[in-house]
């Protein structure tokens, strides 16, 4: 894996290098066999000690000279780079068993996987925010210090202004009439009354919705020692499934700020439900989608639609 | 109690009603309908006795007393125009002890039997009309529970009726048309029942003794 590390090598210097090593080897060697041969038969000693000499010194020379040369080359080919960019894990690279232990392989796997998650957990949380479903007042990652103290004034608000509020809204709709009852506490427990076609219990804390179940005109909406029952579900599935329809409305419906103006809002929204019987799908025309009438009105139009023909 | 219709299915041509209303079930079947036990509606005649109409020769009325096993404790008596009396089982009783005011008419018991059917919240009775040991026809009940009104729901209720019996679809029942934001009750299915059981009888032109 010599390629990951960066070297700034000058390649033709470096092979050109080692053919000045195998120069300078094959120089040297041949002055050692310069001495190991001696002196060549000559007439005189004289003609044979200087012929000696001379070879001698031609091959120290080109020693030299190869040398010099290796010296150079050596200059020219540079150092490898110092600044690995992957420090340590590079290192990890250098002599890896790549059958055996893919350690480096897996590191890097593993580290554009993580790198992958960050970046998607951040793009989902920027959009779960715009989203937010949290009904209080309070705003998200204020910290301790900086919170005030006292609690958001729209959650405790007294008894009489809620049953103003209701009584307004009472009056406000003549086929809608709401009755205000606190059997549990300081909780307002309404059953809402909407024409002849369906009763509503919706269970508030403060002036906001907490919950709501929705059942038929004529199925009974007390328990056996004559308290409002706020936990059975209706007998029938049209009726399920619009208690399911009010729950969405109720989440969607928010204004911390401003909690009489939701109740409103709601109140208006289960008003369209007069006609749940009479009036067929805006999306389809008709009446009957699997055995159940159009459930769902929109949040702003106010239009019938099947459950599963709303966009 | 949720509205109700309830109307004849015509007898399907060359067939007999057995196989009639194999076919209607087998449609329901297919719609997703979950057969759900029997239902037994029946109807007895009675007249009212010759003592005690005025000397004027004041037309007897003709009473009818029935029963329905969705209410298995109740009793519903009625006249043809008039009033519907909804007592508990004892009134059967006491029909015998006023032998000298209302006679029994012989032979006019009439009954339709078969089975029941839950899609949703509809409830659809499908029954053979027998007077006797002879089957006449074939009546058909859907409930709707969540309604109460009649005015409400009628298009509901016959786009789920021509679903499934196709061309045979009744017109509104009678008891819708007069009754705006009343809330409707058993008594008016019972009135349904009378009228159909009427019909059925005028059909065939067996002689009933007893009836005028």
């Amino acid at each position: 894996m010599a390629d990951v590390i960066n070297v700034s090598v000058n390649l033709e210097a470096f092979s050109q290098a080692i053919s000045a090593i195998q120069a300078l080897r094959s120089s040297v060697s041949r002055v050692f066999d310069c001495l190991k041969d001696g002196m060549r038969n000559k007439e005189t000693l004289e003609g044979r000690e200087k012929a000696f000499i001379a070879h001698f010194q031609d091959n120290l020379h080109s020693v030299n000279r190869d040398l010099n040369e290796l010296e150079r080359l050596s200059n020219l080919v540079g150092k490898p780079s110092e600044n690995h960019p992957l420090h340590n894990s590079g290192l990890l690279s250098l002599d890896p068993v790549q059958d055996k232990t893919p350690l480096y392989s897996q590191l890097l796997q593993a580290y554009k996987w993580s790198n992958k998650l960050q970046y998607h957990a951040g793009l989902a949380s920027g959009l779960l925010n715009q989203q937010s479903l949290k009904r209080s007042a309070n705003q998200m990652g204020v910290s301790a210090k900086r919170r005030p103290k006292a609690q958001p004034t729209t959650l405790v608000l007294p008894p009489q202004y809620v049953d103003d509020v209701i009584s307004r809204i009472d009056r406000m709709f003549p086929e809608m009439s709401i009755h205000l009852s606190r059997p549990n506490g300081a909780s307002a427990m309404l059953l809402v009354t909407l024409g002849k076609v369906l009763k509503v219990i919706v269970v508030m804390r403060s002036l906001f919705i907490d919950r709501t179940i929705v059942k038929g005109y004529h199925e009974n909406v007390y328990t056996e020692d004559g308290k409002l029952d706020i936990w059975s579900k209706s007998n029938y599935q049209v009726f399920q499934k619009v208690t399911d329809h009010a729950t969405t409305a109720l989440l969607h419906y928010q204004l911390p700020q401003m909690p009489d103006v939701v109740v409103r809002s709601f109140m208006t929204w289960l008003r369209s439900y007069i006609k749940l019987f009479q009036a067929p799908c805006q999306r389809c025309g008709k009446f009957l989608q699997d055995g159940l009438p159009p459930t769902w009105r929109d949040f702003r139009t106010l239009e019938a639609f099947h459950d599963t023909c709303r966009q | 109690m949720g509205v109700t219709c309830v109307s004849q299915m015509p007898v399907a041509e060359g067939k007999s009603v057995q196989q009639t209303v194999e076919l209607l079930t087998r449609k329901l079947e297919m719609l997703g309908a979950e057969k759900q036990g029997t239902f037994c509606v029946d109807c007895e005649t009675y007249h009212t006795a010759a003592s005690t109409l005025g000397s004027q020769g004041q037309t007897g009325k003709l009473m009818y007393v029935m029963h329905n096993s969705e209410y298995p404790l109740s009793c519903f008596a009625l006249f043809e125009n008039g009033p519907c009396l909804i007592a508990d089982t004892n009134f059967d009783v006491l029909m015998v002890k006023l032998k000298g005011f209302f006679q029994s008419a012989k032979a006019s018991k009439i009954e339709t039997r078969g089975t029941r059917y839950q899609y949703c919240d509809f409830l659809v009775k499908v029954g053979t009309v027998t007077m006797g040991p002879s089957a006449r026809g074939i009546s058909v009940e859907v409930e709707y529970g969540p309604c109460v009104v009649a005015s409400d729901c009628w298009s509901l209720l016959l786009e789920f009726l021509q679903s499934f019996l196709g061309s045979h679809t009744p017109g509104a029942p009678a008891v819708f048309g007069n009754r705006h934001d009343v809330v409707y009750g058993p008594a008016d299915t019972m009135v349904q029942y009378m009228e159909l059981f009427n019909k059925i009888r005028k059909q065939q032109q067996v002689p009933v003794a007893g009836i005028r």
